[in-house]
């Protein structure tokens, strides 16, 4: 007994190991590829960097803990409006308005999430769109602090700029730190008490709340967490593209492709989000340099192909192929089939 | 031992509407007692045993643990209390292992490590118990149901509750199925544990009861040793009808 202790410890202490240099090695292999790539692979790379962080952040709330949150840019576009109005109007350096942006959005999900976080199901995922909707019309009446439906511009040089233009190198890697923290997030979550919490909340609320989890605290601070990640992605996202406007950043299609990236992948793994981030910005991104006329079409198609044979997302598949030893598709859609 | 009870109602109630499903219960259990709930179908037992742990609001009456109001707390205050419950409706968590439906319990329990690692090996002495010993990296929708029910079992008994709930907990096992968990009723009961079993099953009632509480119509019809309670006219009215149990006293 004492050895199968032992054992199984010495496995946990190398997978840390592995991981660790697994990590170390990616990191390492993307800092050197900065050099290598010009403008516009760097800022391609860079926008996949942000959805890995991004998609991290949605399976908190939307994978670990259940609740679609079909709002989610909400938190993208107020982080990214409260660092451009701190660094125009309050001359902030960008570093600080990025963790403050996280906060915003972390402490605006505490308030919205007590009563939306009472809903379940549809009922969540419309209320959170009716907010993210809401928030851009607020956003856009308010032009004294926002530019309203005129934009805003972060001041990026000058005296005016406590903070220089990080340029596309700068910006690859402040992107590449944001999806590691994010995946470190997920990663501890996806491993401690906090995060099993979650998943017995998702798989039966009830039952969670027997067992002594305070669902409405979890629930909330779960939103939080994943509002604060996607705030300070907003934020980085602000300073960037420098002018901004309240149609892009409270675009519904940067909520549906987190969640794509998300549920294509596995929710509620680490790895899914991840795999399904870096696949769907590869394919969408050899399908317009290839098929230039049809490239959504295709895209479209592969994604219903994805859900409809795959619903569990790619990662609990194979999971759960290697637990049962099948792999059918067939036999997949049959087990999902509603 | 104290001389508190462990939980103790008083006029308790719960309306559904024009529907009293519960009302006006009050009883007591002490510490290391076995209480058996019985009742036909639609009697409030399954309204009951929510009202107590909170995942139903009474709307009249009070829940005291202890000797402290918690009527109206959260669920999770009152399994913080150190009150465990099992579902009737089983309520697995189907995404995660057998060990680890357990090691959520164990470290959300109130004095509990908070490490996954020690968690999922305290697992494995609960599942020993219940017997599902060598079951841990089963998922439920692996399980049988009698599996199933000593999951929900074993869940409970994960947050080391003072005062367990049992709704049902032996329904649709067989006889032999059976044994094992009145077996574990009272090694609970030896150990200090009180339990409130929800049973239909009569013999299991009989068998580990100290004490037996009738309800009918959401009304406490009467409580007593469960010989006593079983033999009682009234009793077997609720159950089996006024005209078996008016044969049944022409016969003797």
């Amino acid at each position: 007994m004492s050895t199968l202790k032992a054992l199984k410890s010495v496995n946990g202490f190398k997978r840390t190991l592995l991981e660790g240099l697994l990590v170390l090695v990616v990191v390492a292999g993307a800092i050197f590829f900065k050099s290598t790539l010009p403008g516009g692979e760097l800022r391609a790379v860079s926008t996949i960097f942000m959805f890995i962080a991004l998609s991290q952040a949605w399976n908190i709330i939307g994978g670990f803990t259940g609740y679609a949150s079909f709002g989610q840019v909400v938190f993208f576009g107020m982080g990214g409006y409260f660092t451009a109005a701190v660094m125009l109007h309050l001359h902030f350096s960008f570093w600080l308005a990025l963790p403050l942006s996280g906060l915003f959005g972390a402490v605006f999900a505490v308030i919205i999430g007590q009563p939306l976080l009472k809903l379940k199901g549809h009922y969540f995922a419309i209320a959170t769109l009716g907010v993210a909707e809401g928030m851009r019309e607020v956003v856009i009446n308010l032009p004294d602090i926002t530019g309203g439906g005129a934009g805003i511009s972060v001041p990026i040089a000058g005296t005016f700029a406590k903070t220089q233009y990080l340029g596309d190198g700068g910006f690859y890697l402040l992107f590449l730190a944001l999806a590691l923290f994010a995946l470190a997030v997920g990663t501890v979550v996806s491993r401690n008490k906090f995060g099993y919490g979650l998943r017995a909340i998702h798989q039966n609320e009830d039952a969670a709340a027997a067992v002594g989890i305070n669902t409405v605290r979890s629930k909330v601070m779960a939103y939080s967490l994943s509002a604060f990640i996607t705030g300070m992605v907003g934020a980085s996202y602000v300073f960037q593209q420098v002018t901004i406007f309240p149609e892009r950043l409270f675009d519904v299609e940067i909520t549906v492709l987190m969640i794509m990236m998300v549920v294509i992948g596995g929710s509620g793994t680490v790895v899914g989000p991840l795999l399904g981030a870096l696949g769907l910005q590869f394919i969408s991104e050899y399908l317009r340099e290839h098929f230039t006329n049809m490239h959504t079409f295709i895209l479209g198609g592969i994604i219903i192909l994805a859900v409809i044979l795959i619903p569990q997302g790619l990662v609990n598949y194979i999971r759960e192929g290697r637990r049962t030893k099948n792999y059918s598709l067939l036999a997949n859609i049959r087990r999902y089939r509603l | 031992m104290s001389t508190v009870p462990i939980l103790e109602t008083r006029g308790l109630g719960r309306r559904f509407g024009a529907l009293d499903a519960v009302s006006d219960v009050s009883f007591s259990v002490n510490q290391g007692e076995i209480l058996g709930v019985i009742g036909p179908n639609g009697a409030g037992k399954s309204t009951f045993i929510n009202l107590v742990t909170g995942h139903i609001k009474p709307t009249s009456g009070q829940v005291l643990i202890d000797g402290k109001d918690m009527t109206g707390q959260a669920p999770w205050n009152i399994a913080r209390a150190g009150v465990a419950r099992t579902f009737q409706i089983v309520k697995p968590f189907n995404g995660m292992t057998v060990r680890q439906n357990i090691a959520v319990g164990i470290m959300y329990e109130s004095h509990g490590t908070n490490r996954l690692s020690v968690a999922l090996e305290q697992a494995e002495a609960i599942l020993e118990e219940v017997g599902l010993g060598g079951s841990g990296d089963r998922m439920p929708g692996e399980l049988s149901t009698a599996d199933i029910r000593r999951l929900e079992f074993a869940k409970a008994l994960a947050t080391k509750p003072r005062l367990l709930l049992l709704d049902e907990v032996m329904a649709g096992l067989r006889p032999t199925e059976i044994e094992p968990s009145l077996e574990l009723i009272r090694k609970l009961k030896a150990r200090g544990t009180t339990v409130i079993v929800v049973e239909h099953v009569m013999k299991a009632i009989v068998a580990v009861s100290d004490r037996v509480l009738v309800l009918a119509q959401g009304k406490v019809l009467m409580q007593g040793g469960p010989r006593e309670v079983l033999a009682d006219p009234r009793v077997i009215e609720v159950y089996l009808g006024h005209r078996y149990a008016k044969r049944q006293k022409g016969n003797a």
